[in-house]
């Protein structure tokens, strides 16, 4: 698994339908109109907002070596797989991200752990001094409070977290290698961390990889731990980590005003924002809540016609169905592919 | 007063450090002090004990919050418990619960953007403070090399409290800023207390080359042949990265440190130099501040520094158990354009103060102003500061002051290089001191002949093992 070998899926996914910079702004989980309809349009949702870092140039050159080997192809200024592309596709391992979940809070999550295991590792034997591997302050304090009235100088306490950890590694799916990477990233007084640079060079692979690899074994470990009494600790380690509203802050305000039962023309005015701002709340909305009143803007039979002509044409691109729907807005087109589009 | 007597019983000390005891008896006498210690001299007792013999409550305050943070740490460790460090980082909730029962802590660190908040003042103004300390007092001074403007409004705060003595701690002064933290602090006739900044079992070379690649050989050799563990300071991120390779591929331990590694890794490195796993570290200037590593052999640096005291402070890291350790830097003509280059890229142009300041004023907000005017973290500190007090002419008036300042000190820093004077006297006449004893091992001015320590290196290369995933994690947690 590495950048391209992502690109490539998620590339096979939006196939033909999208621009060079989509799969960017996925990564980085842009939280733009476009990029959250395309999440949900072309089921690439495990994906988004993977690497909030991911750098323009790394990007770049990933789409270069795709370009290069013939796996994909621009035509005008979309993006599709070619042929080969096509059958690599099929061999590319399965991806076990869940990147709309977490959004990057995942390291926080492992930011505690790490920091967790560190303090008993010294604790355990005495220990009371050594520099705190996290310098973020919330980390420590939710540390801190977690740690409060246990029986951390108890050596069997610490051995039974030990205990757990395993266990939940085991039990999450993790390959060989994301263990490998996971506990050589943890330290204490008896073992020390490594860097991404020095398990590239022994592991012998990129840091991007490596870095990949890490991100999806913890999207594997949380969902093991989160509703789970088998891992007390980690489960207290993950909390608040899941989003817990899938919604932007402005597209709660919206909602609420929404529900209030204001017009889109009303909301826009009294939050002073444009038309197509508010339009980009109600597909957010519409998105995470499958009962969402379609029916309030569009009629019954015009979603069926718009769905059953998608299917038909094989395509989900505005432009073309905008060409057979004359009458229906841009925007009333994406909300019917968003909201129906468990159809496909 | 007997004040060993004291140090032996609450500390475990039999003797005091030089200097120390001089400071403790000024600041009993509730005289203000200025205090001139040497790093890793043992700076904070100077204010625990007077502290816990007067009564009420000492505050000191502290430019980082990772130092001060440090600081109360191996204070509780050291028995004292009565000890708070509060900073603007803390949540809400839990600053109001400190702030609540400050009049139980003895001593209350705190970062100096504190002062300017209501709550913390009212409460402190019910408390009976027996001193205040003021740490890293040279970050007052604005021709200091890590001026912290939030440092200036020490003075505005004193001013309101009917005061206790103060006590201004730092490593490094000369005559231009102690001037300033006596006028800025608002001391009243401040005993001096120097201690000489000297360290003897510190010897200073200077190695001429030619190009950057002269550089990089002079170095590969030298880690091949001398001992660690030492510190490499080069200019640049890239030139630590850069170098650290080239020494990885010789099979050296060693690794890169500087401000564009993420922080779990740069967490990590520092722990891997601590425990002898990595005996090098490539780094920018980012490297030292809170790094307690006793046995530190080397310091080699692969750049010129921007002054006297920025390089006094970097290798003042080397040699803190008293042992022998040597000091080197690489010199070629070129350097000293290089390293003006960035320290005025550090600083605002006039038109970039113009145009933050317009941007202002059109009601921008600091950051998105200050990004539009692509000024650096540190110009914008020094910028905002400047702004709240003067016009925007005088601002201009004063960076051009302190640019010039700058080019001076960058003047002072290449005489030490090419002056032909031994280095540590021209080094000490900078902070005022001159006619010491020299060490037999001084400089390379005064000749040093072959060191014999230095090349006494044991090869101690041991094949690492592979620990796996869960044996790694039954060595942590048993």
């Amino acid at each position: 698994m590495n950048l391209s070998s992502i690109l490539l899926f998620v590339i096979s996914k939006m196939n033909g339908q999208r621009t060079l910079n989509a799969g960017l702004h996925l990564l980085r989980g842009k939280k733009s109109g476009q990029t959250l309809t395309d999440v949900e349009y072309f089921n690439v949702k495990p994906f988004f907002a993977i690497l909030p870092k991911l750098e323009e140039t790394t990007y770049t050159k990933a789409i270069d070596k795709l370009l290069d080997s013939g796996l994909i192809i621009q035509n005008e200024k979309f993006i599709k797989l070619t042929v080969e592309g096509n059958k690599r596709v099929k061999d590319l391992p399965d991806f076990h991200f869940r990147g709309w979940d977490y959004r990057g809070r995942e390291m926080i999550f492992f930011g505690r752990i790490a920091l967790l295991v560190q303090t008993l590792s010294y604790v355990r034997k005495g220990e009371f001094s050594f520099n705190p591997i996290q310098k973020d302050r919330d980390i420590q304090i939710f540390v801190k409070m977690l740690l409060e009235r246990q029986p951390i100088t108890d050596p069997g306490f610490a051995k039974k977290i030990g205990e757990e950890l395993k266990m939940a590694l085991l039990k999450s799916g993790m390959s060989d290698i994301q263990k490998y990477i996971f506990a050589c990233r943890l330290t204490g007084s008896t073992e020390t961390a490594k860097t991404w640079d020095q398990l590239s060079s022994e592991l012998e692979m990129g840091t991007d990889a490596l870095r990949l690899q890490f991100i999806e074994s913890l999207h594997r470990l949380l969902p093991i731990v989160e509703d789970s009494a088998e891992f007390p600790f980690l489960n207290k380690m993950a909390f608040g980590i899941k989003v817990h509203s899938y919604l932007t802050d402005s597209a709660m305000h919206t909602k609420r005003l929404f529900d209030q039962g204001h017009s889109m023309a009303s909301i826009a005015t009294i939050r002073k924002l444009k038309m197509s701002t508010i339009e980009d709340h109600i597909i957010e909305m519409a998105m995470n809540d499958k009962r969402f009143p379609v029916t309030h803007f569009v009629s019954e039979e015009l979603i069926h016609a718009v769905v059953s002509k998608s299917q038909e044409l094989g395509t989900k691109r505005l432009k073309l169905l905008k060409d057979e729907f004359d009458t229906l807005s841009y925007f009333e087109l994406r909300l019917i592919l968003t909201a129906y589009k468990e159809v496909d | 007063m007997d004040l060993k007597r004291i140090l032996l019983d609450r500390f475990g000390y039999e003797n005091f450090r030089p200097g120390q005891e001089e400071v403790i008896r000024h600041v009993l006498d509730k005289r203000d002090t200025i205090a001139i210690l040497p790093t890793g001299m043992g700076k904070s007792l100077c204010y625990q004990l007077p502290g816990s013999m007067m009564e009420g409550s000492v505050i000191i305050i502290s430019p980082l919050v990772s130092l001060m943070e440090d600081q109360a740490m191996r204070m509780r460790q050291s028995g004292e418990k009565r000890v708070i460090a509060l900073n603007s980082f803390l949540p809400y909730s839990e600053r109001q619960r400190i702030l609540g029962q400050l009049q139980n802590y003895k001593f209350i660190f705190i970062s100096p953007e504190m002062l300017s908040q209501e709550a913390f003042g009212r409460q402190l103004n019910r408390m009976r403070i027996s001193l205040v300390v003021i740490d890293e007092a040279h970050c007052i001074s604005q021709w200091g090399f890590d001026f912290r403007p939030d440092y200036l409004r020490i003075g505005d705060f004193l001013k309101l409290k009917g005061r206790p003595p103060l006590l201004a701690l730092t490593a490094t002064a000369d005559e231009k800023v102690l001037n300033d933290i006596q006028q800025y602090l608002q001391m009243e006739k401040p005993i001096v207390q120097r201690h000489s900044l000297d360290r003897p079992n510190i010897s200073y070379s200077i190695v001429e080359v030619n190009s950057p690649l002269e550089k990089t050989a002079w170095i590969k050799n030298r880690i091949a042949q001398t001992v660690g563990p030492g510190i490499i300071y080069a200019a640049s991120r890239k030139r630590a990265d850069e170098l650290a390779i080239e020494l990885q591929l010789e099979g050296v331990a060693v690794q890169s440190y500087h401000a564009g590694k993420e922080q779990d890794d740069r967490s990590i490195i520092q722990e891997q130099f601590l425990n002898g796993d990595l005996e090098w570290i490539c780094a920018t200037n980012a490297f030292g501040m809170g790094v307690h590593k006793d046995d530190i052999r080397q310091v080699i640096h692969d750049h010129l520094p921007p002054a006297v005291a920025a390089y006094i402070q970097e290798v003042g890291r080397a040699g803190r158990d008293g042992h022998p350790a040597a000091a080197s830097l690489l010199y070629m003509p070129t350097d000293e354009q290089t390293t003006s280059y960035i320290i005025q890229s550090d600083l605002p142009r006039e038109e970039e103060i113009r145009y933050y300041h317009r941007m202002l004023t059109e009601g921008h907000s600091p950051g998105s102003a200050s990004e539009l005017a692509s000024l650096t973290e540190t110009g914008k500190r020094v910028l905002d500061y400047y702004m709240e007090h003067y016009p925007l002419e005088e601002i201009l008036l004063r960076l051009h002051g302190l640019s010039n300042e700058k080019n001076e000190q960058l003047r002072q820093m290449v005489q030490l290089v090419i002056g032909g004077a031994c280095i540590r006297q021209r080094a000490l006449s900078y902070f005022g001191e001159a006619g010491r004893n020299k060490p037999v091992e001084c400089c390379s001015i005064c000749g040093l002949d072959h060191v014999n320590w230095l090349y006494d290196k044991s090869i101690t290369k041991s094949a690492e093992e592979k620990v796996s995933w869960d044996e790694r994690i039954t060595n942590l947690l048993g």
